[in-house]
């Protein structure tokens, strides 16, 4: 049964297609470079998921997350970039070449960039897929503003359901939360625990968890099963939260990819994961704030990061590993090392046989981390026929130590 | 060897081209590809989202503004 795989190169490969994929493919298809965004279901993400956008600047009048996510993907197929939905089923990321596969196609890329974003745990009881983004919300950020007035109810007791609970009680008339545990015993810390308990707006529903939620076009009762007794709670409210925490779409980087406990991808300020050429950007990367604006953040230098990876990769490969070199690591905002520069020149001009290359760390340390696995500078890596012989470090930098390794 | 079945259902509103890919499917082996041609954004949701549900592997591409190619492959 099984076919060969349709090959496909691309610069680069987005997984993900919602506010983070989006943004990192408008970033890289106005960098040309050419660009395939892979979503499993529908472009937009869990931001469709939300009535209305509030606080993401530039739209005063508020935009629907569905909207904000179709003006997304309309500049983004406005610089050439390619969607196909589908799912992923399979990464290697141990080469050069980036390997993603699908059911039917193996995309070769030079850079990856991980948008999968993570999804809200659910209660699973029963009319739940029904009411999801029609009574049936997951960010008080974003819609507690539309529940002015309103009841709503609350599922959860972490750290998210009170503190975004207490958030909602600034807009709407009450706040119910229902709480799985005893009396007395919320998940959250001790701080958000006593500010929730002093807070006239908010009632606590404890030892209770959905049984189904009800409602005709939009949900508007939610009937909550009380563990001890049996009885069920119904519960009439405008909006239902769930803040039973988040699950990363990240199993198919396990083993791969660097992970915090909850399998949040781990990268740095530049958005880089452990593998070299894999960048990830938005709600799959371990940090603090999950908002459509923090996407866009990330994937802007996901994208640019992906984008000068593939410029330093192809320098690299195809001018400084090319027959003989003499590359100069050093940091020219630094005045010694600018000194020495002096006379690399003039082992330029001494050995024809050789090309000179300056790697300036100021501003990225990419070409230098590839040609010492410290990156340190300044050095000196020596290439001939196109491989690294000889790496001089700072201690031991000087003209006739390079020559006598020439 | 597994085949590839192309189906036109390009001008047809739902649900058209979804009972048409049902009846294509029934007709075709395991490991057989059908791919549906549609221009109706509602065929583009409801045909993956029937295929997905049957446990098939999909893959829906823009191939031109507002005209899609859904890529279904029988798997069982």
């Amino acid at each position: 049964m099984d076919r060969e795989k349709i090959v496909e190169k691309y610069d680069v490969v987005i997984i993900g297609g919602g506010a983070s994929g989006l943004t990192a493919g408008i970033y890289c298809g106005r960098a040309r470079l050419n660009t395939l965004v892979l979503e499993e279901s529908l472009v937009g993400g869990i931001a469709t998921n939300t009535w209305e956008i509030e606080n993401y600047p530039g739209f005063p009048e508020s935009i629907s997350g569905t909207g904000l996510m179709n003006l997304f993907y309309q500049q983004a197929k406005k610089f050439g970039v390619k969607f196909k939905l589908t799912n992923v089923k399979n990464v290697d990321f141990s080469g050069d070449v980036k390997i993603v596969e699908t059911f039917r196609n193996r995309y070769e890329a030079k850079a990856v960039i991980i948008c999968n974003g993570s999804k809200p745990r659910l209660t699973n009881a029963e009319n739940e897929q029904q009411y999801i983004g029609k009574g049936i919300a997951f960010c008080a950020t974003c819609d507690a503003a539309s529940c002015t007035g309103e009841e709503v109810l609350v599922i959860g007791s972490g750290d998210a359901a009170i503190e975004e609970g207490m958030f909602l009680t600034k807009f709407a008339s009450k706040v119910k939360v229902s709480i799985i545990h005893d009396e007395g015993i919320m998940d959250c810390n001790a701080i958000a625990k006593s500010a929730a308990l002093a807070n006239p707006k908010m009632e606590f529903l404890h030892n209770t968890v959905v049984e189904r939620f009800e409602g005709g076009e939009e949900m508007n009762r939610v009937i909550l099963k009380n563990l001890k007794t049996g009885a069920l709670v119904p519960v009439d409210c405008f909006r239902c939260f769930l803040f039973i925490g988040y699950i990363p779409n990240t199993s198919l980087y396990k083993g791969i990819i660097d992970m915090s406990g909850k399998g949040y991808i781990l990268t740095n300020e530049n958005m880089e994961t452990n593998v070299h050429g894999v960048f990830a950007a938005g709600d799959v990367r371990e940090k603090f704030l999950r908002q459509v604006a923090t996407c866009v953040g990330d994937a802007a230098t996901a994208g640019v990061m992906a984008e000068k990876y593939i410029a330093e990769s192809e320098i690299f490969e195809n001018i400084i590993m090319n027959g003989n070199g003499i590359a100069y690591i050093y940091d020219a905002s630094d005045a010694e090392h600018r000194e020495f520069l002096e006379e690399i020149e003039k082992l330029e001009a001494e050995y024809d046989e050789y090309c000179c290359h300056k790697v300036d760390t100021y501003k990225s340390q990419g070409l230098a981390k590839r040609l010492c696995k410290t990156g340190h500078c300044p050095s000196v890596v020596i290439i001939k026929n196109g491989k690294i012989v000889k790496v001089i470090d700072e201690e031991h930098l000087s003209k006739k130590n390079i020559e006598e390794n020439l | 060897m597994s085949k590839e079945v192309v189906l036109d259902c390009l001008g047809e509103a739902c649900p058209i081209p979804l009972v048409k890919s049902e009846k294509a499917i029934e007709k075709m082996a395991v490991g057989d590809v059908l791919v549906v041609q549609v221009d109706h954004s509602c065929a583009m949701k409801n045909v993956p989202e029937w295929a997905r549900k049957q446990g098939y592997e999909v893959e829906v591409e823009e191939v031109d503004d507002g005209e899609w190619e859904i890529i279904i492959e029988k798997t069982k």
